[in-house]
């Protein structure tokens, strides 16, 4: 008998689910769903029906009678069939032989931020976000298997197929428009885009329409960032430690504590409590098998939590898909945005160095200047931080326009030719003014000055790819890519400055022609770089057991001179689908694959310069007349040439009980060879500055791990997912007659250089004088001497740091300088939870490290120093003394005989592991009449940090690069903590 | 830009490249050279580090002889100078291939050589023992950074050789074109000999070679003592070796910035190295009010030669003695608007005749050529209106002679080295003034009643009690040096 059964095929937030497949168990009767999910399909009596969609689990039914049967499908978490970009093209994620990892764009909207890389975070095992401070808009770095280079170690960003410039922030991308990114780590994986690829590359693609009914949705969320205050001496305390100081030094007093006229407590005068940050999101999508769309705009707007800095963005993004006829698809992406920002001044070191006995504001009686000169000097010349912030006027007004249009030919069903063009077009402009004011002689500006910098970005790039994919009697699958590309970049810039606008207060007047001053500067530049690329890439895959992946890239760059302007660079992986194997027969494991792969990358951001032997030019007068001047201003080196990375990866992904549970690990070791360096000569060979060199091979070795477990237990349903990551570089070889590199110069730790790279050695460690401990008694000072009885530090007092004579000559000097402190983690890593429950919903995002030093450069002053600069609360009880005989610090002095504060020594070196709650969301779900569903929020982000580390804020920037400043904090603006509250509206 | 190889063609440039080796005479900015020679001055009885404001180990902590071997001020003093070194070297290696007048290739080389020598000069009084490099070439090969420290005879051998050769080669002063003046001349580099001589003790030639100075008539004493320190006075009849700073807003670091530096800090200055009451009484001990009121502005004081300032403000409160050095100080009508650093158009003067007649009574002394030595003593003092005292021998003599160069070069940068090459029983005389029983360190701790310096004790009064003379008779090599060179440049002792 035929029965006729119909129904609705929704997905599971009841969305109707278009082309859903229907299908007659063990029969080739089945249907489709139509725009509104709808089916209708005629059955035998007794007949079981599968439900079916791409990427949700299948569902069967057995009929028994019902005339309607409506169903909803779940998404199927194990994401098998998944399909993977690779690069010019996509795969299923069972053919990837190569390192891929990737992040959906769901996880990534739930923290809010400017950029969406901050939500990346721990989600992707090896793959690290430096947070760049706290500062609105600032731009976090992201980092793929360590740095390894020292030209910067921002991976290339592929968005949609177009390559961006080297140094795009992703702050200009609404983290909503995100369908997923795809991180290609290995140079296997790489190697298909050359030149541009050592430091990895991020695929990302947007959202587009779907068919079938348009689909509306609302994202508003809206809270305060606060920050942690940092508790300084006030001016009780400061007093007695300058007075301590003193006395202990044989000198009399400064001041006398029981008299207090003022105590600024410098934080609250310049820190904002609260400020507010503010996201908002529209997205309207659908379509019909002719026409898929999607549309969204969103603002953003974030304040910091000082007088100045704040940073807006709007951005619009509006994908369509055409098909043309059943063989041409075209397609359109336009996306303007707008963005504007003031900077943030980095107020934080001032603040916390002014003394608490500095008045915020001048008395009124002794106020003569302008409105910028109201502000008190401080005795010990820091910068008054309120004083500078309500100098700071800068405001920049960025516009970008990127369209993106590809056509695809389904030349026959096998053979297909896509051909891509990018454009990326951005303007910027920046008005500042630095007005006059007076403080006191250090401090002053005699002339204002009006700036105008304007600069434009225009990049186009071409593709063009024909790909062949066929599977040949069911058991050989074929894939090959060949295609064509053509970047060109082109940058422009105009920088104007005049002095002289003859009112400091007006606003109106802070334009370049309302200046009527004598200096008048403009300079401007344009450069262009084009590249020309040739690649071609083969998979083959026997049974679904043995892939092979081979890709081969030329890249052709106008950067470089004419004859060494072709770099040639390739990659070959190779996976084993052992759970696919007759042999391999598992209830427990559906999955288990094993992956191995090879390839060869580039980074062409040289110094073009450091290959010159430059003449500057100056001034000099005779006879009180100018005459010019001319010198070496750059000692060059002709052989510069390009890094390439190198890297081996080996890895095994598992499943079990149908991908409930799922596991990858990947150990990959990366050789750079070619490094640049700025390398510092000797100061006697009189050569200005540093030489630019290719300063040998690196080797950086380490491991990704990824554990995923998914499970639904009635109405509980729960999401893990850890990654660990470890990665640890060392220098295999460095440039003839240079047996080590040097790095992060400190002016007051005695002009030291307190990183070293050696060969053999972890690259860019700590290095200083060891610390034994304290001087209790000058028996002590005494004993402390070398086999002959020589006192090592003779000027040493009780309470002075005792310092290693590694040498064992009876003298402290600078070759008794070692390795101190290794600023790389043991292990980094993130654990993300999921948690829902009926209409509840709880996820948390935890990042953290754990092994890694850092070099707390502010513990130089906080806990005394010997400049009259503030130091932080409690430091009486920190510091050394007769009766605190167990204290961390040395004894309070300004002489310092010793030179306890002078010299880099393991005091300032820290332990900072640490563990961070980046973000937690608790969601609940209800309706509304009118809206399909509902869902409000409240979220935390970075509200909760474990760590010993005494500093302010353990994630340190690696900025400087790895050699360079890797692991030193510098006090920078901390990231605030972050209170949201937010709504979901679907409809 | 122009590359390196390439720019040797012409004369102009030739010559423009020379005036680059200028520039690093007193460096470019404040803090490379003219700051370090301030702290040199900090170093003796004549200054105190000053600003009390800002107790910073690489300043008042040298001054106080506890020296932050560190500071960076040792380390671009350092840095600076070679880098002179290395344009001298690279002129002196590609001018005698360029097609030019060939009087003038000879010229520009001397003057080359002439700054060479200058730069070693600097650099091996203040640090003892150097590596030495003389030619471009060498910086090329791996070899060059296996360099060790020469001994100091080594590089005094290298000085006399390439002042011997200038003074062969340079024009005299009235040789010189309007345009020309300021460059070294053969009576810069002789004066520049004779100081070498000097501190190496070679009296004789020291004597001699001041004397082809004196007597070469090219150069006399300015009639007034104050004339010698004037904005925009370029190149007067006493001026041997000047810098001349001049006024340009277009042109960064083209004029002087002591003033600045150096000027109090109730008048816009930083407040850094203030006169010593002790140098004061030095110039009442001998009733020399003409060159003390041209040397020493008092606070509450009217400054003598500028007429709009009746009572100077030294803020005794930020500064330890209430004093600043008059021979800096820009009269109010007389400062370019603005008034900051680097613009000021104040020569800076390395070498006068009064400086060499000096030398030539103290070579004469050492020479055992009394009557000599006291006439050049007398030329000296007759000008600020002093008697001499022509009985005057021995060790009063020599006492005499050496006070006469204190009082009359106060404050210009010599006293440091002087202090250190001066010996009595081979004793340095900074010896004698610092340290733990220093007659200097006496005067300031037991006897000074001097109403500013014992009530701001913001800088302690037992400046350079901490001298140890088997450690200060040199500065310490920068540790930075020490890592460049991976310890192939060793420390001085002590340090």
């Amino acid at each position: 008998a035929q029965n006729v059964v119909k129904g609705t095929v929704t997905d599971e937030n009841n969305n109707p689910i278009p082309s859903a497949s229907i299908l007659e168990k063990n029969t080739k009767n089945g249907t489709t769903t139509d725009f509104d999910g709808k089916y209708t399909i005629t059955i035998a009596n007794n007949a079981t029906i599968i439900f079916s969609y791409l990427g949700y689990k299948s569902k069967e039914v057995k009929y028994a009678g019902q005339k309607e049967i409506s169903i909803s499908l779940e998404p199927d978490v194990a994401q098998l069939d998944e399909i993977v970009v690779i690069g010019y093209g996509s795969v299923s994620r069972d053919k990837v032989t190569s390192s891929i990892s990737t992040v959906k764009g769901e996880d990534l909207v739930k923290q809010v931020a400017s950029n969406p890389a901050e939500a990346l975070q721990g989600r992707a095992a090896g793959v690290q976000v430096l947070s760049a401070g706290g500062n609105p808009g600032a731009s976090p770095q992201i980092v793929i298997r360590g740095i390894t280079s020292t030209l910067g170690s921002t991976p290339l960003i592929v968005l949609d197929g177009v390559m961006l410039p080297s140094g795009t922030s992703l702050n200009f991308l609404n983290p909503a428009d995100i369908e997923n990114f795809q991180i290609l780590k290995d140079a296997s994986a790489a190697a298909i885009y050359g030149s541009r690829a050592s430091n990895g590359v991020v695929l990302i693609t947007s959202k587009r329409g779907k068919e079938g009914k348009t689909k509306i949705n609302v994202d508003i969320s809206s809270g305060i960032q606060t920050l942690e205050k940092i508790q300084m001496a006030g001016a009780s305390e400061y007093m007695q430690v300058i007075n301590l100081r003193r006395t202990n030094d044989g000198n009399q007093p400064l001041y006398d504590p029981t008299n207090i006229t003022t105590d600024t407590d410098w934080w609250d005068e310049t820190i904002e409590n609260f400020a507010p940050i503010t996201n908002a999101n529209i997205n309207l999508s659908g379509g019909s098998e002719k026409i898929k769309y999607s549309g969204s705009v969103s603002l953003f707007d974030q304040e910091s939590n000082y007088t100045k800095g704040w940073y807006k963005r709007f951005t619009g993004r509006f994908n369509v898909d055409f098909k043309i006829s059943d063989k041409v698809t075209l397609s359109q992406d336009l996306s303007p945005r707008v963005e504007q920002y003031e900077n943030t001044p980095g107020l934080l070191y001032n603040l916390l160095r002014i003394d608490p006995l500095t008045e915020v504001y001048l008395p009124q009686s002794q106020r003569t200047g302008n409105i910028f000169s109201i502000y008190e000097a401080s005795n010990n010349l820091v910068p008054n931080p309120v004083g500078v912030a309500s100098r700071v006027f800068n405001e920049t007004f960025f516009f970008g326009f990127f369209s993106n249009t590809k056509l695809k030919y389904e030349i026959t069903n096998d053979l297909t030719f896509n051909s891509q063009i990018g454009l990326n077009l951005t303007k910027s402009r920046t008005d500042a003014f630095s007005p006059t004011y007076f403080t006191n002689p250090n401090q002053q500006r005699q002339i204002n000055t009006v700036f105008r910098n304007t600069s434009e970005r225009f990049d186009y790039v071409l593709n063009n790819t024909l790909n062949f994919e066929k599977t040949i009697v069911d058991k050989h699958y074929i894939n090959f890519l060949g295609g064509i590309a053509y970047d060109a970049q082109n940058v422009n810039f105009l920088n104007a400055s005049q002095d002289g606008v003859p009112d400091d207060e007006n606003p109106l007047l802070r334009y370049i022609s309302a200046a009527n001053g004598e200096t008048v500067n403009a300079s401007g530049s344009e450069s262009q770089r084009n590249i020309f690329s040739a690649f071609f890439r083969a998979i083959y895959s026997f049974d679904n057991k043995y892939t092979f992946n081979a890709s081969i890239r030329a890249d052709s760059s106008s950067i470089f001179p004419e004859d060494g302007r072709t770099g040639i660079f390739s990659g070959v992986s190779f996976s084993w689908d052992i759970d696919s194997e007759e042999f391999f027969k598992s209830e427990i494991i559906n999955n288990l694959k094993f992956k191995i792969a090879t390839g060869e990358v580039g980074n062409q951001n040289i110094r073009i310069s450091g290959q010159f032997f430059s003449v500057s030019d100056g001034n000099f007068g005779f006879g009180g007349d100018r005459v010019v001047t001319n010198f070496l201003g750059n000692f060059g080196n002709p052989d510069l040439k390009w890094e390439t990375v190198r890297d081996q990866n080996i890895g095994i992904d598992l499943g079990m009980w149908n991908n409930a549970f799922t596991a990858s690990i990947e150990f990959y070791k990366r050789t750079s060879e070619d490094l640049l360096f700025n390398v510092e000569p000797p100061n006697y060979t009189g050569i200005p500055g540093t030489i630019a060199q290719n300063v040998g091979s690196f080797e950086s070795r380490g491991f990704d791990l990824q554990l995923g477990y998914n499970k639904q237990l009635g109405d509980f349903k729960l999401g893990l997912n850890l990654t660990i990551a470890s990665n640890e570089s060392s220098a295999v070889s460095i440039a003839p007659g240079i047996e080590q590199l040097l790095g992060q110069k400190r002016e007051d730790l005695g002009n030291r250089f307190i990183k070293i790279t050696e060969v053999g050695e972890t690259v860019g460690l700590f290095q200083g004088f060891r610390t034994l401990g304290i001087f209790q008694n000058q028996t002590e000072i005494n004993s402390h001497s070398s086999e002959n009885g020589t006192i090592i530090q003779p000027n040493a007092q009780p309470g002075d740091l005792i310092f290693e004579d590694k040498n064992n000559d009876g003298l402290l000097n600078d070759d008794d300088m070692q390795t101190i402190g290794n600023p790389f983690a043991d292990f980094y890593g993130g654990l993300n939870i999921n948690l829902e429950y009926k209409k509840f919903d709880l996820s948390m995002q935890w990042y953290g490290t754990y092994g890694n030093d850092v070099f707390n450069y502010p513990s130089t002053f906080l806990n005394s120093g010997t400049q009259d600069v503030n130091i932080a609360a409690g430091t009486l009880n920190r510091v050394w003394s007769p009766t605190n005989t167990s204290a961390t610090y040395p004894r309070l002095t300004q002489q310092d005989r010793n030179g306890n504060y002078q010299r880099p020594s393991d005091l300032f070196i820290e332990d900072a592991s640490y563990l961070r709650l980046r973000n937690i969301q608790l969601g609940y779900n209800f309706t509304l009449p009118g809206f399909q569903n509902c869902r409000a929020f409240i979220s935390g982000q970075n509200i909760l940090t474990i760590t010993g580390y005494s500093g302010f804020d353990p994630e340190v920037s690696g900025g400087g690069g790895i050699i360079d400043g890797f692991g030193v904090d510098y006090a920078r603006n901390p990231v605030a903590k972050t209170f949201l509250l937010g709504l979901n509206l679907s409809l | 830009q122009e590359q390196l190889d390439d720019f040797f063609s012409t004369e102009e440039k030739s010559l423009n490249f020379v005036n680059g080796i200028y520039n690093k005479v007193n460096g470019e900015s404040w803090w490379q050279v003219t700051m370090p020679r301030q702290i040199n001055e900090m170093a003796t009885d004549d200054n105190w580090s000053g600003n009390t404001l800002q107790p910073r180990p690489d300043i008042t902590g040298i001054a106080a002889y506890n020296v932050f071997p560190g500071s960076t001020y040792f380390n671009s003093f350092w840095e600076s100078h070679y880098i002179g070194i290395t344009r001298a070297n690279i002129a002196l290696e590609r001018i005698p291939g360029v097609n030019m007048d060939e009087n003038l290739k000879t010229r520009l080389m001397a003057e080359s050589r002439f700054l060479r020598a200058f730069f070693y000069f600097e650099l091996v009084r203040s640090f003892g023992g150097l590596p030495i490099v003389t030619t471009y070439t060498e910086l090329l090969e791996p070899s060059i950074s296996d360099k060790v420290r020469s001994p100091i005879a080594e590089v005094y051998e290298l000085i006399e050789s390439d002042l011997n050769s200038a003074i062969n080669d340079l024009p005299l002063k009235s040789q010189q074109s309007a345009i020309d003046l300021g460059r070294v001349t053969k009576g810069a580099a002789q004066s520049l000999l004779a100081k070498v001589y000097l501190t190496e003790e070679k009296w004789q030639s020291a004597k001699d070679m001041a004397s082809e100075v004196i007597n070469s008539g090219e150069y006399s004493l300015e009639t007034q003592f104050e004339n010698i320190y004037k904005v925009n006075h370029y190149n007067g009849p006493e001026s041997i070796f000047e810098i001349n700073y001049f006024t340009d807003l277009n042109f960064s670091e083209v004029g002087n910035g002591l003033p600045i530096t150096n000027g109090s800090r109730g008048d816009q200055g930083w407040g850094w190295g203030s006169p010593t009451s002790d140098l004061e009484n030095a110039f009442l001990s001998e009733g020399d009010n003409i060159r003390l009121r041209s040397t020493i502005i008092k606070h509450g004081e009217p400054v003598y030669g500028d007429p709009t300032t009746t009572s100077f403000d030294g803020k005794p409160t930020e500064n330890k003695s209430g004093r600043t050095n008059r021979k800096f100080y820009v009269p109010v009508d007389e400062r370019p608007v603005p008034y900051q650093r680097a613009t000021i158009a104040l020569p800076y003067i390395h070498i006068r005749l009064a400086d060499v007649i000096l030398m030539h009574a103290e070579a004469s002394y050492f020479a055992g050529d009394e009557g000599t030595a006291k006439t050049s003593l007398k030329t000296i003092r007759d000008r600020v209106q002093l008697t001499t005292n022509m009985a005057l021998t021995g060790d009063a003599l020599r006492d005499a002679i050496w006070k006469e160069r204190r009082l009359e070069l106060a404050l210009e940068h010599h006293r440091l080295f002087d202090l250190r090459r001066q010996k009595i029983n081979g004793v340095p005389r900074i010896a004698l003034l610092m340290g733990p029983n220093g007659s200097f360190v006496n005067y300031n701790v037991n006897i000074s009643t001097d109403p500013f310096e014992t009530t701001n004790l913001g800088e302690p009064q037992d400046k350079g009690k901490f001298f140890d003379i088997n450690t200060h008779l040199v500065w310490p090599i920068p540790p930075e040096e020490i890592q460049l060179s991976k310890g192939n440049i060793t420390q001085n002792p002590g340090y």
